[in-house]
């Protein structure tokens, strides 16, 4: 008899069989929906052996470049100290394989109005995880009654992808702001490094924007020449590398904290330059040079 | 994480990683373990099948016809399955793919209504729609948990006055359309059923129950003269207003005549 | 046994790609969400209609292309939630909040991402038409424009050409390059996208689907009867939504 009831009682199919429709908790209803604050989000995996070896499987387009799943990549970005702040610059594309998927990206992205961060690697990691460390900043400052410093803002996001060090995230970026030590860069990744310093040039283009940005720097540059080096730079690797370009967004933090200076089209920057800027050359970086030589002035 | 330029960004390739540094998060994990972990099988592969299900809609309602064959591999081994299975008084499941998936779903779905009936008598049951839409959450969720329900379903029926024909499949994706086939049907009965239909385009409830017939019966032979791993004995349902009726098992006529004439294949060289 | 010298028997893959494609177009006081509505895999057409173009509430509208079976249950979650914010807070979910909402449901799914690229269009609180475009894991920017699925490689130079007027020159002496068009032209681009794909893709066809979100300050409040477009927005007093079908070629 009671196998009889038990049978009329229950669905035999395991609950947790059919696609869950989640559970509301509380926290669906509060503004904090899908950042749980109280802890970190819970992430869904595949319920296999390798879970990373599935996404590497499915999302990784240059080991096979058939993957279904194209991740969306960025690429050039650099910042450097100097005696007026901090200069921030990067490049706007992202592309999925070969595909250019966006020349208007917005890569450095603005946790408050002391701290940007960039984004180089998945657009998705950077977007995310930023946008959950400017949470994380503004209850440090409802907490403590003061800013979170450079230095803590970028542990908080070097600890939190440490603790998901070989699943697969991936991200370079460079925490840059100013603080009560003045200003401040630190460079984070998702294998978990976060390194101290004063230039950094992070993503496939950065080996070009090295190039340009190393014979030009010096810590006592003037604000204008230190955004000309920061937008020169970055048209080098737009120019040179095949997954950096478009646009140029450049910013420089200072005391009082950060300040948009502009957007700047990379082939306009190779034909006619950013225009009658302090510091720029007012000609185009790379067609005056090549083809009318004479008429450049030779910048010691 | 790769920092050489030209792949920068991407997973490192962990065989080549000098440092062995990865992945370092990995513990030995020392928590509660199901015993019997290893041993759990999923379904990787279909072992007996079914093969192809054909559907239409029609003047009263939704036709649906399938062989009665299930197969061990390339051996013809059951030859007077049933795959049509009606579900309630308004609906029935037409299954390719993994026959013993489709059991745990048949027995699944009746005690379902059976809970329905007697725990909520409320008045209401499941008609096709909501079975479809239950069979999806079903299959999509089991295929999330790489424990895929190894079958293509049709789903066909009719409730307050509306018929219903939707396909779902074991990894969760579904659609509707007025005529339907699976597995090899979807190649070679698809295009006859979508010719039928199509030709009286914008009066498709024009279709007599004869014709839906002869369509099917039409389909099915085609099937049976290419589909290898068909059979010459097959079944219809038909679920009108009036209720649901599966036929017995009926014999394909076929014409082998013509393989006289062919030359070309096999041991036929001359 | 460690899980790199376990046995690894996986045969089976829990994608599928559909095919199809989706475009979205924001204007000044206007949205665009438009898709096809063949279903396929591979060579086979599983379907001539299946949508892929969602009313989430009157002044937001989602499309998803990818892997169906993702798609769907995806838009059945985003429609939940919003209807849950709906009971807490008695108002719809500003366009800007569900997009940052979709961010984190497809963030949530990283390791086992939803193979779905979804864009986002309808009207912003401030009554300018918007389109959010994302990746599978969440990424998202808003734009004035965006094509995505099979075809998009097809459609969004045309689209870069015709709506942001790249490398075209404005005529010496003549008016600058317009920043919004009206709607009627961008109607006119988004069919002629469409049946442009039809032609030199094999994903697309069958149907085109188009949505127009139009804000309370557009000047016109109903489309040109002659476009046969049909009203679904639920309300008399907010922003407007229509729905316009067209036939493509089913070959």
């Amino acid at each position: 008899m009671n196998s009889l009831v038990s049978k009329f009682s229950t669905n035999n199919i395991p609950k947790q069989d059919v696609e869950d429709n989640e559970e509301y908790s509380d926290s669906m209803w509060a503004s904090s929906a899908g950042y749980a604050t109280n802890g970190l989000p819970t992430f869904r995996l595949p319920s296999l052996q390798q879970p990373t070896d599935f996404l590497r499987l499915h999302t990784d387009d240059h080991a096979d470049p058939s993957c279904r799943i194209k991740i969306k990549h960025g690429t050039t970005t650099l910042a450097f100290r100097f005696k007026g702040g901090v200069i921030v610059a990067v490049d706007s594309r992202a592309t999925a394989g070969s595909y250019i998927a966006s020349g208007t990206v917005e890569k450095v992205i603005r946790i408050n109005k002391f701290l940007l961060g960039t984004m180089a690697g998945g657009a998705a990691d950077c977007q995310y995880w930023e946008t959950y460390l400017g949470i994380m900043c503004r209850l440090h400052e409802l907490r403590n009654r003061e800013r979170i410093s450079v230095a803590a803002a970028s542990k908080y996001l070097s600890n939190l992808v440490y603790s998901y060090k070989g699943m697969g995230l991936s991200m370079g970026t460079m925490i840059c702001g100013w603080d009560k030590t003045g200003p401040a860069i630190f460079y984070v990744d998702s294998d978990g490094t976060r390194l101290k310093g004063d230039l950094f040039s992070v993503g496939s283009g950065s080996t070009f924007a090295y190039g340009v940005l190393d014979q030009g720097y010096h810590w006592d540059l003037s604000d204008e020449d230190a955004q000309e080096l920061g937008r020169r730079s970055i048209y080098a690797a737009g120019h040179r590398d095949a997954f950096s370009g478009n646009t140029i967004n450049l910013f420089h933090i200072k005391q009082d904290g950060w300040d948009f200076i502009g957007n700047y089209d990379v082939s306009k920057m190779h034909y006619d330059g950013p225009g009658n800027i302090p510091g720029a050359p007012g000609t185009g970086y790379g067609y005056e040079v090549r083809t009318n030589p004479e008429a450049c002035v030779v910048a010691d | 994480m790769d920092h050489f330029p030209t792949n920068w960004g991407r997973p490192r390739n962990d065989l080549n990683d000098a440092y062995n540094t990865y992945p370092l998060h990995q513990r030995p994990y020392n928590g509660p373990k199901d015993t019997f972990a290893d041993g759990v099988q999923r379904t990787q592969q279909p072992i007996v099948t079914g093969t192809s299900v054909l559907a239409i809609k029609y003047k009263d309602g939704v036709m649906m016809a399938a062989d009665t064959l299930a197969s061990y591999g390339s051996l013809a081994r059951f030859k007077d399955i049933q795959r049509l299975h009606p579900v309630g008084s308004h609906t029935v499941l037409g299954a390719g793919g993994d026959m013993s998936d489709f059991q745990y779903i048949q027995t699944s779905l009746d005690t379902l209504l059976i809970e329905e009936e007697i725990t909520q008598n409320d008045g209401h049951s499941l008609g096709p729609s909501e079975i479809h839409e239950y069979l999806k959450f079903l299959m999509y969720g089991r295929r999330s948990k790489f424990d895929p329900l190894w079958n293509s379903i049709i789903v066909g029926g009719v409730k307050d006055g509306r018929s219903f024909l939707g396909y779902v499949d074991l990894l969760g994706v579904t659609y509707e359309a007025k005529t339907l086939a699976t597995g090899y049907g979807a190649y070679i009965a698809q295009p006859l059923l979508r010719d039928a239909v199509e030709e009286r385009e914008g009066q498709e409830n024009s279709i007599t129950e004869e014709e839906a017939r002869k369509i099917l019966e039409t389909s099915m032979r085609v099937l049976f003269y290419r589909d290898a791993r068909s059979l010459n004995k097959y079944q219809v349902a038909t679920i009108t207003a009036a209720g649901i009726s599966i036929s017995e098992s009926q014999h394909l006529s076929t014409e082998w005549s013509f393989a006289e004439g062919i030359r070309g294949y096999g041991a036929q060289t001359q | 046994m460690d899980g790199k010298t376990a046995p690894q028997m996986r045969h089976f893959n829990p994608y599928s790609d559909n095919g199809g494609t989706i475009l979205a177009i924001a204007g000044q006081d206007f949205a665009v969400i438009a898709g096809d509505t063949r279903q396929t895999v591979g060579y086979e057409i599983q379907t001539r209609y299946a949508p892929k173009v969602f009313r989430l509430n009157d002044k937001a509208v989602l499309a998803v292309n990818g892997f169906a079976a993702d798609g769907n249950m995806f838009v059945k979650k985003v429609k939940q939630k919003l209807e849950m914010y709906r009971h807490a807070h008695a108002k719809d979910m500003p366009l800007r909040a569900i997009a940052r909402l979709i961010q984190t449901m497809l963030y949530a799914q990283r390791f086992f991402p939803y193979y779905v690229y979804n864009i986002l269009g309808g009207i912003e609180e401030d009554g300018s038409g918007a389109v959010y475009s994302f990746d599978p894991v969440g990424s998202y920017e808003r734009e004035s424009c965006r094509a995505a699925g099979a075809a998009q490689s097809l459609v969004q130079p045309f689209l870069d050409n015709q709506i942001y007027f790249k490398n075209q020159q404005p005529i010496p002496g003549g008016p600058p390059h317009p920043v919004h068009l009206p709607l009627s032209r961008v109607i006119a681009l988004v069919t002629d996208s469409f049946t442009s794909a039809t032609e030199r893709h094999i994903e697309v066809g069958d149907e085109l689907e188009m949505f127009i979100v139009l804000s309370r300050s557009h000047p016109q409040q109903s489309l040109d009867p002659r476009l046969n477009a049909t009203e679904v927005s639920t309300t008399a007093s907010g922003e407007k939504v229509f729905v316009i079908r067209r036939p493509l070629k089913r070959d």
